[in-house]
Parts: structure tokens; C-alpha cells; sequence
């Protein structure tokens, strides 16, 4: 009878690891949960101003700063999200619903894109810097995109409303966002894309980029 | 779908949480027999074999612990092994022999620790053999304590609870905790028959069988864990009497901790792998427990070692590929942010601490060493000391440094 205790010890394993794994899966459907949600606060935001957008073009060039300053204050909020679900994929172990989550976040930002190139051609005076990158980076890709997003922020902050700062994953197999790669000779993964006009392939330092923007 | 590495990690939590609840069962049904020991009237001749190679600083003592044991005078003896020394160890045995009528010496060439055990049981009239190392200090009851197991007839040996002489410093107080947690742990394997080391500074082996194993593996760099195993093979039982305690004297320098270690890592996979055929083929536990649990704790140690490397390497070779970009004005020190993420791993990682504290605060009850900071430094940096001699004992074998395997 004292062999019993192997089976016990078994028993009582596959319970703890039971609980372990179970609050594992509560947390990260906690995590995807909070996404989904913040999404849909997104996505309203973005039919807004698509809305918006339609107001301002026919609207004359007086309107501009109120167009500007809503686009830039998405552009804001969803990058900060974006920050949000790019550390949570990092944490997720058990389930990949994330990534599902993140395509439609994807999606919004290239919509947000066209809508700022739109915005631009009426109004002027903004940038618009695309940091196109690969979701499924190696360790050395992922040293350089690591540089390029906290060069890219730093330059974000020092400029402010001057620039608005699109990060989109070009590798996630969605149409729209590869014809749009296509569209301005995006090959390689991480790229800057200026004003729709100069690809900065790989790392550039602040310096080298602010020329562009200049 | 999960990533493998998450399967890697839950399957290592496993074994581990699994161990720690296997030990605390027993540990939770047991703890009031843990100090009970197996009583008796009769007391069997007792041949206490001391080998001693340049052991002139503590062999004295240890003669003497052993002559003022509690134990009839009359049905004990004490053969010193004097394995070829080149100091005095020799002369205070001498000294030792015309001073107490139950003291023999057997000088011989050096040949090693088996080598001198085995040429001492030809000789020994004991029932029972006992054998310790020439810095073993026992406690006075500590082999009446031990004797009484051996009225089973199927009890081959009985090993005793080895703590720790020399406390000082960092090394000696983490060797003390230690030696309390693998007594206990010893201890509560005895619950089921599965006590798979007979320690050297005190066991105690029926003569009888100890001759029928051919004594002790001169091919072993550990004997003592050799001749535990092949007398289990043999299906007889090993025991533990918690409450004999003997002291030993622990290396106090780093290097000598280590090469202590590497050669009971070396020892252990020698042993494993001489009784390979064992494994799940045996009548008792030793086949089905001891063999899968001893191989397992090595194979756990390694795979937990690449984890971490891997973990590490991940975290390095993203600061390695930012060098070109280092060069450029970027600095990735500048984004250094130290927070601890809520996920799965880290869940399992606490409920295995959790565990693990209540493991090790069970083991060191009795000791002044049981507070919390002690745990923790014992299970954070000590324990995980253990790899290196692991990994320096595996570079050994890749290399075929056979030396640990021949001396």
C-alpha cells in the first residue's frame, strides 16, 4: 500500500499543473480580451474618420488643423495599442487568438495610412513615416527592428505633431497591406517609408532620417 | 498552438512538482516516525573498517569517537586501513593500537579507498560491517541505533543522517543545509524502500552480504553508491536510521567542493550506467524507482541547464546584433526595463517555488539554519552550484578523462 503514494503524488500533479495551466489561459484570454475590446473603441474611431476625411475633402483648407489633430490623436492612441499587443504577444504561450487580434489592428493602421496620405495632399504640413516590419523576425531582424522602433519613438517624441508614425507588419498575409508594400517598393523588412516618397532600408540613425523629413 | 519550448517547460515543471508532492506525501504521513529506529537487545559483532590515506589531522579524533561509542566493547572492533600514507597517519595509528585493545592496523600500499575496504573484510569478524571515513565524528547511540534494522533479514545496510562538523562561512553553512536536505530526503525514501546511497562517513552492511556482492567496486569513483545499488540489485533492502547522526568534516575551499562533487556526479553516472539493465527489469523499487528517479534527476539538471542557457543566449544575442547599430549612436542599455511579466511559466514557477520553500523548511526543521533568506540563497545560488560540477563531470566522460574512473 505505501507504493500508493506514486499515483497520489500523480494525482495531485496533474491537479496543481491543472490550476497553473488554467490561470495561464484565464490571463492571456484576459490579455486577448482586453484587445478585443480596445479594438472596438478603434474601430469606431476609425469609421469616424473615415468620415471625417470625407467631410474634410471637400471642405476648404481652414479646416485642416481640426483634420490633422483628430488623425494624429488616432494615429496616437492606436500606436500606444499597438505597443500594448506587441508586448502581450510576447507573453502569450498558450493560445495564438493574438495574432488574429492583431491582423484587424494591422488593418486599421493601413487605413490610418491612407487616410493621412489623403490628409496630407489637402493639408500639408505633417509627415507621414510607415515603419514597415516583419512579424516573424529571426534574432539578428529582431535586434535591428528593436533599434529602428526606439529610434523611430525617440523621434517621435522630439518632433511631435509633426510627424505620424504608422507601424504596420508587412509579412501577416493581409492583401490590402501587401498591395500597399507593393505600391511603394517595399522588399525588405524593417523599412522606413517617408512621405510615400524615400524607403529607408534596415537602421538609419535619427539624423539620417530627419533629412528626409526636412 | 502551444510553441514546444512552452511543452519543454510544462513537461520540467512536471517532474519537478511531481517529486516535491511524492516527498511531501510521504514526508506528511511519516513525520512523526521520521527520529523512530529499529530497537533491539541484541548486539551483533561489529567490524568498524576506518580506510585513511594522509589523514594524520583527523584520524585520531575519529578512533576515539568510535572507542567511546555506546556499543559493548566486546563486540566491536576497529580496523584502521592505512592506505599507503605519506605523513604520520601511520604512527598516531600505531599509537592508537597499543592504546585500545580493539584497534588493528592494515598498512599497505596505497591502492585506493575500495581496494583497502575489500582487503579489510577478508579479515573482519564482525556480523556486521561498519564502515566510515577517517574524519567521521559519530554521535555516542548512533550504531546502537543502526544494528537493530538488521534483524530483517533482508536488510543489507543501513545508512546513517551525515551533518556537517565545520559551519564556517559561506560554503560550510550551505553545505550544512545541504547535507540536512539530503539526509531528510534520504530518509524519506526509506518509506519506500528505495535508500539508493549508503553514506561514507557511516554505514553499517551485513558481512555476509557485503562478501556475497564481492565488496566494494574498485572501478567506482563513488563505492559507496556502487555497493548500495548492487546490493538492491541483489533484492535486498537498504535503510536509514534518521536519528544516527555522525559529523564529517566538508571541503571549506571551492575548488575542493567541486572536485568533491565532480566525483560523485561522475560516480552516480558510472553507477547508472553499470546498472542500466536494470531499469524497469527489477524485483523491488530499485529497478522501477531508484535507477528512473537518480537518472532522471541528472537528465532534468541538464535539460533545466539548456533552458537557462537558452533563455540567456536569446537575451544576449539581441544586445550581440545591436553592436552595427551601437556603432550608429544607438544605445540599447538606454531601453533597459526591468518588470516581470504575468505569464503561464511564471504561474508554474511560483506554485514550484511555493513547493519547493515548504520542501526544503520541512527538511531543515530541526536546524538553526531554517529562515527564510537561508532557503532562499540554498535554493537560488547553492543548488544551482550543482551544475557545474555536472557539466565539468560530463566534459570529463566527452573527453574520456578516465582518470576519475580508474584512480
Amino acid at each position: 500500500m505505501k507504493h500508493f503514494v506514486f499515483f497520489e503524488a500523480l494525482i495531485l500533479t496533474v491537479l496543481i499543473l491543472s490550476i497553473g495551466i488554467f490561470a495561464g489561459f484565464f490571463i492571456e484570454s484576459w490579455r486577448t480580451g482586453k484587445v478585443v475590446e480596445d479594438y472596438k473603441k478603434f474601430e469606431i474611431g476609425s469609421m469616424d474618420l473615415k468620415l471625417q476625411n470625407y467631410y474634410f475633402q471637400i471642405m476648404d483648407s481652414a479646416n485642416c488643423e481640426e483634420a490633422k489633430k483628430q488623425n494624429l490623436d488616432f494615429a496616437d492612441g492606436i500606436y500606444s495599442e499597438g505597443l500594448i499587443i506587441q508586448r502581450y504577444e510576447d507573453l502569450n504561450q498558450l493560445s495564438d487568438d493574438l495574432i488574429l487580434e492583431k491582423k484587424k489592428y494591422v488593418l486599421l493602421d493601413t487605413e490610418l495610412w491612407l487616410n493621412s496620405i489623403l490628409l496630407r495632399e489637402k493639408c500639408g504640413d505633417f509627415h507621414n513615416v510607415v515603419y514597415a516590419y516583419t512579424q516573424y523576425p529571426n534574432d539578428q531582424k529582431k535586434a535591428e527592428q528593436e533599434a529602428i522602433s526606439k529610434t523611430l519613438e525617440e523621434l517621435k517624441k522630439e518632433m511631435g505633431n509633426e510627424i505620424i508614425l504608422i507601424p504596420i507588419a508587412g509579412d501577416l498575409g493581409l492583401k490590402a497591406v501587401e498591395l500597399q508594400m507593393k505600391i511603394y517598393n517595399v522588399t525588405y523588412y524593417p523599412s522606413i517609408i517617408i512621405d510615400e516618397e524615400v524607403v529607408l532600408e534596415g537602421f538609419h540613425t535619427p539624423e539620417e532620417i530627419k533629412k528626409h523629413l526636412n | 498552438m502551444p510553441e514546444v519550448m512552452t511543452f519543454v517547460y510544462i513537461a520540467m515543471f512536471f517532474f519537478g512538482i511531481y517529486f516535491l508532492m511524492f516527498f511531501l506525501l510521504i514526508y506528511a504521513r511519516n513525520r512523526e516516525t521520521l527520529f523512530d529506529y529499529a530497537k533491539t537487545k541484541n548486539f551483533p559483532f561489529v567490524s568498524v573498517l576506518i580506510p585513511a590515506y594522509n589523514e594524520e589531522d583527523g584520524i585520531e579524533d575519529t578512533v576515539n569517537s568510535f572507542v567511546s561509542i555506546d556499543y559493548p566493547k566486546r563486540k566491536m572492533e576497529i580496523i584502521i586501513i592505512n592506505d599507503g600514507s605519506t605523513d604520520d597517519t601511520l604512527k598516531i595509528a600505531r599509537k592508537l593500537e597499543k592504546k585500545y585493545g580493539i584497534v588493528r592496523i592494515i598498512d599497505k600500499k596505497n591502492s585506493g579507498k575500495a581496494d583497502s575496504l575489500n582487503q579489510a573484510i577478508k579479515i573482519a569478524k564482525g556480523e556486521l560491517i561498519a564502515v566510515a571515513d577517517a574524519d567521521s565524528y559519530p554521535d555516542k547511540d548512533s550504531l546502537k541505533k543502526m544494528v537493530g534494522y538488521f534483524e530483517d533479514e533482508k536488510v543489507g545496510a543501513v545508512t546513517s543522517r551525515v551533518l556537517v562538523k565545520n559551519k564556517e562561512g559561506f560554503l560550510g553553512k550551505f553545505q550544512d543545509i545541504d547535507y540536512r536536505v539530503i539526509a531528510w530526503s534520504r530518509k524519506i525514501l526509506d518509506y519506500v524502500d528505495s535508500v539508493y546511497v549508503t553514506n561514507g562517513p557511516l554505514s553499517v552492511y551485513r558481512a555476509s552480504i557485503l562478501k556475497k556482492v564481492g565488496g566494494f567496486d574498485i572501478k567506482n569513483v563513488t563505492e559507496d553508491i556502487e555497493v548500495t545499488w548492487h546490493i538492491l540489485s541483489e533484492g535486498y533492502k537498504t535503510r536509514m536510521s534518521y536519528s544516527s547522526v555522525v559529523y564529517t568534516k566538508v571541503p571549506m575551499k571551492f575548488k575542493q567542493w567541486l572536485n568533491q562533487r565532480i566525483r560523485w556526479n561522475l560516480g552516480g553516472l558510472q553507477t547508472i550506467y553499470k546498472y542500466r539493465k536494470f531499469f524497469f527489469s527489477s524485483r523491488n523499487s530499485f529497478g522501477y524507482f531508484v535507477i528512473p528517479y537518480v537518472s532522471l534527476a541528472f537528465f532534468l539538471a541538464l535539460v533545466g541547464f539548456l533552458l537557462f542557457s537558452r533563455f540567456v543566449f536569446k537575451k544576449a544575442s539581441l544586445y550581440f546584433f545591436s553592436i552595427p547599430f551601437f556603432f550608429q549612436g544607438y544605445n540599447p542599455f538606454k531601453y533597459l526595463e526591468f518588470y516581470i511579466p504575468v505569464t503561464l511559466l511564471l504561474i508554474l514557477g511560483i506554485l514550484f517555488l511555493l513547493f519547493s520553500f515548504v520542501y526544503y523548511s520541512n527538511a531543515l526543521k530541526d536546524s538553526g539554519n531554517k529562515g527564510i533568506l537561508n532557503i532562499l540563497i540554498y535554493a537560488l545560488v547553492y543548488r544551482p552550484l550543482y551544475l557545474v560540477p555536472l557539466l565539468s563531470s560530463i566534459y570529463k566522460i566527452i573527453r574520456r578523462d578516465v582518470r576519475w574512473f580508474t584512480k
